[in-house]
């Protein structure tokens, strides 16, 4: 189990010096000055050379690019990630304000997916090929075709005619602790959402492992011996189909790092994704250079904890 | 598996002849998919009208999609506007239907651009093995530590704005897909003995990869393609909803949500509806024909993810 854990950490670690490298590149070949986001078309042309020298100096853009990504590098170690061009806040800060809401959004999501998704797929796997199989089939193909952000505006304009109702915007910095009434009414929405398309996964999933795993010869015992047909499932062939759906879980989670951009966006909620949209609209190259690295190396990370978690779940995978 | 007495055929298809000509041949294979997937072929036929409403988009629609009457801003749908028109008076009926010109032009472009490149890649990272097929499985695993949208926003973002740089953004994120499955049948193709028999006969890797082992990838390849176009028609529309796509005025079905968002605190019902269902039905149209596609073409898959 330990070497198993130093590989994988070590396969991580890689994995992330990769993506900061990409992340760099793509933040780097960005056409026309950042000067230009900063001051505007009409604001540069204002500036004389000496000035946009100074400027660029002063960001840290005039130096040559191997020696600016270390320069990154360094910062992130010693736990500065940099400035935004247009706000007093900088983006330790801003992660620490608004990253707990979009983790509680993606928690939330998670249980929501498994809540909605295995029932259903416990459901067809009972009966395969029955109405209600068709039936969930049906639904969840339809979960993944329906943009989030969309069922998201739907969710606000339906809840705001039909009841008047419209989610608080902010909790005034209260945590969940404080005001977890508040907190719930902003997350839930986006959380719901954003299960949806997770469950559709999840469903397919577990339907085609617990398939798998009732043609077994230990589940044909647990049937040989007399155990009703709904304990079998629950009790004895479900532990072992969860396993590939618990690793899907993880891959989705990239799929709720990154829906929760659109998402959050189409219900209001001031977390980490809001801020990624208002990067992008600002073309804040330091603050895009540093939400894509931090949701990057959150979802490598979170990857690493669900493999590990399989693996000391399952000794054959450790072994291997 | 073919068998490699069958992969000349694929190659060389006989000549056409009067029953046996390339339109009837076609029918023949269409009407065959409809019998033994009926379903699917209804989805076909579905996708296939979007196809056709994207194309005849200009004589379909009733209005000029771009242009403003200031008379009728912000109406409800009724008879002259079906769909209601948006706060400077456009037509949102006639933006819906052009609006399908631009997500099936990108999603096709950047599916078959991103799949192809990958294909490629996967074809020459499985044949030749070794250092290059390591450093490129690393390179696949860096990508593929992006969620998707959020390396096509990063890339948009980068590229700026415009069609070009918006189906660029989305094939890079399909690249990583065809290079592994393409990779995966590589490797196992190879080791077939006709590849060996091929080699043993003096054949040039080229030669062996392209009348030999490509054939192999070809379904693979046109299930990739189909089962990724719903997912890059969903990315398309989030881009413009996040103001990183095809820039305004162009009605896309993205811009058009987040013109709805952007225009006032509460958005009128119709401009959020039916753009919105015109994506879900395009993508659950594409989704269920890549669906059928894929269980003809491949039956061991059937039913899996």
């Amino acid at each position: 189990m330990h070497s198993y854990i130093i590989r994988r950490l070590f396969a991580g670690a890689v994995t992330i010096l990769g993506v900061s490298v990409l992340v760099f590149i793509i933040m780097r070949i960005m056409p026309g000055d950042p000067l230009t986001a900063i001051f505007g078309l009409e604001g540069m042309t204002k500036l004389t050379q000496a000035q946009r020298d100074s400027y660029m100096a002063e960001l840290g853009l005039s130096d040559p690019l191997i020696v600016q990504y270390f320069n990154w590098i360094a910062d992130i170690a010693r736990g500065e990630l940099g400035r935004s061009f247009f706000r007093a806040e900088s983006v330790g800060e801003m992660i620490a304000r608004r990253g707990p809401l979009t983790a509680q959004i993606a928690v939330l999501s998670v249980i929501l997916s498994w809540i909605i998704g295995l029932p259903v797929a416990i459901v067809s796997a009972l009966r395969p090929n029955s109405i209600g199989d068709n039936l969930g089939r049906l639904v969840s193909i339809t979960c993944l075709a329906v943009p989030g952000f969309w069922l998201g505006m739907l969710i606000v304009l339906a809840l705001l005619f039909g009841f008047g109702y419209r989610a608080p915007l902010t909790a005034n910095g209260a945590s969940v602790f404080e005001d977890p009434w508040t907190i719930f009414q902003m997350v839930i929405g986006p959380a719901f959402v954003l299960a949806l398309g997770q469950a559709a996964y999840i469903t397919r999933m577990a339907r085609s492992s617990l398939l798998e795993v009732v043609r077994e010869d230990y589940v044909r015992t647990a049937r040989a011996k007399g155990l009703n047909g709904r304990l079998v499932i629950t009790l004895h062939a479900l532990p072992n189909a969860l396993l590939p759906v618990i690793t899907l879980s993880g891959i989705l989670l990239g799929f709720v790092l990154a829906g929760s951009i659109p998402v959050e966006r189409a219900f209001g909620t001031p977390g980490l994704g809001f801020a990624m949209f208002n990067a992008v609209k600002e073309r804040d190259i330091f603050v895009m250079q540093n939400l894509v690295f931090l949701f990057s190396v959150v979802f490598v990370f979170l990857n690493i904890m669900v493999d590990l978690i399989i693996a000391w779940l399952d000794p054959r995978i450790r072994y291997q | 598996m073919t068998p490699p007495t069958e992969v000349p055929s694929i190659a060389t298809p006989p000549a056409a002849s009067g029953k046996n000509s390339l339109p009837a041949r076609v029918l023949a294979g269409l009407l065959g998919f409809a019998r033994r997937s009926p379903l699917s072929a209804f989805w076909g036929v579905i996708s296939l009208s979007i196809l056709a409403m994207a194309v005849a988009a200009p004589l379909i629609s009733p209005y000029d999609p771009l242009k403003s009457d200031f008379r009728r801003m912000q109406k409800a749908p009724d008879e002259i506007n079906f769909f209601g028109s948006d706060q400077i008076g456009r037509d949102n009926f006639s933006r819906v239907i052009h609006g399908s010109r631009i997500s099936l032009t990108v999603a096709i472009a950047a599916v078959l651009l991103g799949t192809t490149l990958g294909s490629i890649w996967g074809l020459a990272s499985g044949y030749f093995g070794g250092r290059f097929d390591i450093i490129s499985q690393r390179i696949i695993e860096f990508l593929q530590a992006f969620p998707d949208l959020i390396l096509a926003m990063a890339i948009a973002m980068a590229l700026g704005s415009g069609t070009g740089t918006v189906i660029i953004a989305i094939a890079i994120t399909r690249i990583p897909f065809g290079g592994r499955v393409i990779r995966s049948v590589v490797l196992s193709t190879k080791e077939l003995s006709f590849v060996e028999a091929a080699r043993s006969l003096g054949a040039s890797h080229l030669r062996i990869m392209a009348r030999h082992i490509l054939p192999q990838c070809i379904a693979p390849f046109l299930i990739l393609a189909t089962t990724h176009l719903g997912v890059a028609i969903i990315i398309e529309a989030s881009l413009g909803f996040l103001g990183v796509g095809i820039p305004p005025p162009t009605p896309t079905w993205g811009n058009m949500l987040a013109d709805a968002l952007n225009a006032g605190i509460v958005p009128p019902w119709w401009l959020v509806l039916f753009p919105g269902l015109a994506i879900t039905i395009t993508v659950l149209a594409f989704n269920l024909l890549g669906d059928g596609i894929r269980d003809i073409l491949d039956p061991r898959l059937r039913g899996s993810v």
